[in-house]
């Protein structure tokens, strides 16, 4: 077929749309990845809360359910095997998330083009999650070292493997760790709310019922979690854990 | 009313762009951003100078022609209508305003104000059709849809194809845009036969150009045909459901 316009004419001839496969891995399944591993992690953040509550119930209660976690699921699944699935599972899902994320902002980042654009409403949760997220992902891995792992200068000189609630106490004296701890937890209310706001798109709820019910409950399963959490280095810092 | 235009200029798709700068002092109120933008090319004619390239058409907000980006809003200050419906009376007098063509990546300039939208075009060519043999009209009731189907299909049908939700998006994403075409055609009759397909031809063409949703929701504010942010959602929900239906409807 010959071209109508001539080869010098500037303006871009329309062509079919490309025969070539889409960019992989697709942006929709990277966006259906974060929704439902950010929900797994939203789950296990509310548990977490629910279970270090039991701190208040004193230093033998909350040992024992740090013990039980270690043993979820016996004897039909036998000694930390459940556990050790748990976090495979969880690792996974945080590797899942944080690569999507990546692959994400890469492209979101690309098809904007050179000239930044305005915004006219400032979410700045929606803008930030990039940055809210890495600083949590660091937040997760220091974590982890110091409560799980127990690996020094992260945990606290006291730490004794299995006291969970006397390293939890002794961490917490240190002011540094639980101003880190409290903002962490003010970045998650950010992070956790654009998250869950986002999930009714990712995984494509219309019906407004259903949107309306959803964004209500987000908001309060955020809101628990932060403010759950929140307390405990509070608690320690002004002196009513000890 | 006297204005400080800064006018983005660009020879050609390849040639470096520039503002330049002009003072229209006879500004009415009433006027839109196409009628000043008329007004400032009376000007440059008249002094002999090049006219600044622009797209419009209807001038009554329902052909999606216009566009350009007004003080880095697409459309102007105004949520949800087009530029051909945005007066000046929104701008202080001498104020300086900054006009330049809707910006994103899938959005190449063509010329001045012009940029090429055809990446939209390629979004409807690879399913935003029916492609069914349709036949002759049915027999009025023959084909039911319900009255709450009907006039959400409208609603989403209502998109003029104008670009502004992709220049709104930090992310340069097409998603309001394509998830109010697959959310109206899954609605209707017809359109419901090829639902599946057109769903996955429809994103991975999408994706070929355009950028990843994360919510920011700015274009919900640009759209001039106000379509509803669920327009998102009908992204995924349409994609999601044909990853698990394979056939074509
Ligand atoms: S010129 Fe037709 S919508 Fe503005």
């Amino acid at each position: 077929m010959t071209s109508l316009t001539q080869d010098t004419d500037p303006i871009p001839r329309a062509e079919r749309p490309a025969a070539n496969p889409p960019p992989f891995p697709p942006t929709w399944a990277l966006k259906v990845t974060m929704a439902v591993t950010g929900m797994a992690f939203a789950a296990f953040l509310a548990f977490h809360m629910a279970g270090n509550l039991k701190v208040y119930l004193g230093a033998e209660d909350f040992d024992h359910y740090a013990d039980w976690l270690r043993t979820l699921l016996n004897p039909l699944v036998p000694g930390e095997v459940f556990l050790w699935i748990f976090r495979v599972v969880l690792g996974l899902s945080f590797v899942a998330h944080v690569g999507s994320g990546a692959i994400l902002w890469y492209r979101a980042r690309k098809a904007r083009g050179p000239h930044a654009r305005k915004i006219l409403v400032n979410r700045i949760s929606a803008r930030t999650m990039i940055w809210t997220g890495l600083i949590l992902g660091s937040f997760v891995t220091f974590h982890v070292l110091e409560l799980t792992v127990g690996m020094r200068p992260m945990a606290s000189d006291a730490f004794v493997q299995g006291s969970a609630y006397a390293n939890l106490v002794h961490s917490f004296s240190r002011p540094a760790v639980a101003f880190f701890y409290g903002l962490t937890m003010a970045l998650l209310a950010f992070h956790l709310s654009h998250g869950l706001l986002s999930v009714v798109n990712d995984l494509g709820a219309t019906g407004r019922r259903f949107r309306a019910v959803w964004f209500a409950i987000a908001g309060i399963v955020a809101v628990l979690i932060v403010l759950g959490n929140l307390s405990i280095p509070i608690a320690v810092q002004t002196g009513i854990l000890t | 009313m006297r204005l400080i235009l800064e006018v983005w200029r660009q020879e050609s798709p390849t040639a470096e762009g520039r503002f330049t700068v002009h003072e229209i002092t006879d500004a009415r109120e009433e006027m839109s951003i196409l009628e000043l933008l008329d007004r400032l090319n009376h000007q440059l004619v008249d002094n002999g100078e090049e006219p600044v390239a622009f797209e419009s058409d209807c001038r009554e907000g329902i052909c999606g022609t216009c566009g350009v980006d007004v003080n880095g809003v697409p459309h102007g200050p105004r949520d949800n209508a087009p530029a051909c419906f945005q007066h000046i009376r929104a701008l202080r007098d001498g104020a300086t305003v900054r006009i330049e063509p809707l910006r994103a990546l899938g959005f190449p300039v063509i010329r001045d104000l012009i940029v090429d939208r055809t990446g939209l075009d390629r979004i409807i060519q690879a399913g935003g059709t029916v492609a069914v043999d349709a036949g002759t009209a049915p027999d009025a009731d023959a084909l039911l849809v319900t009255h709450a189907d009907a006039e959400s299909a409208l609603d989403f049908a209502a998109c003029i194809g104008c670009g502004a939700c992709v220049s709104a998006c930090p992310n340069g994403s097409a998603h309001l845009f394509t998830g109010a075409k697959l959310a109206h055609l899954a609605l209707v009759p017809h359109g419901k036969k090829e639902r599946g397909r057109r769903a996955r031809a429809m994103v991975a063409q999408m994706e070929h150009e355009f950028g990843p949703c994360s919510q920011i929701r700015e274009c919900v504010l640009a759209c001039p045909a106000s379509i509803p942010i669920t327009a998102i959602a009908a992204v995924n929900k349409e994609r999601l459901r044909a990853a698990f239906w394979t056939r074509d409807n």
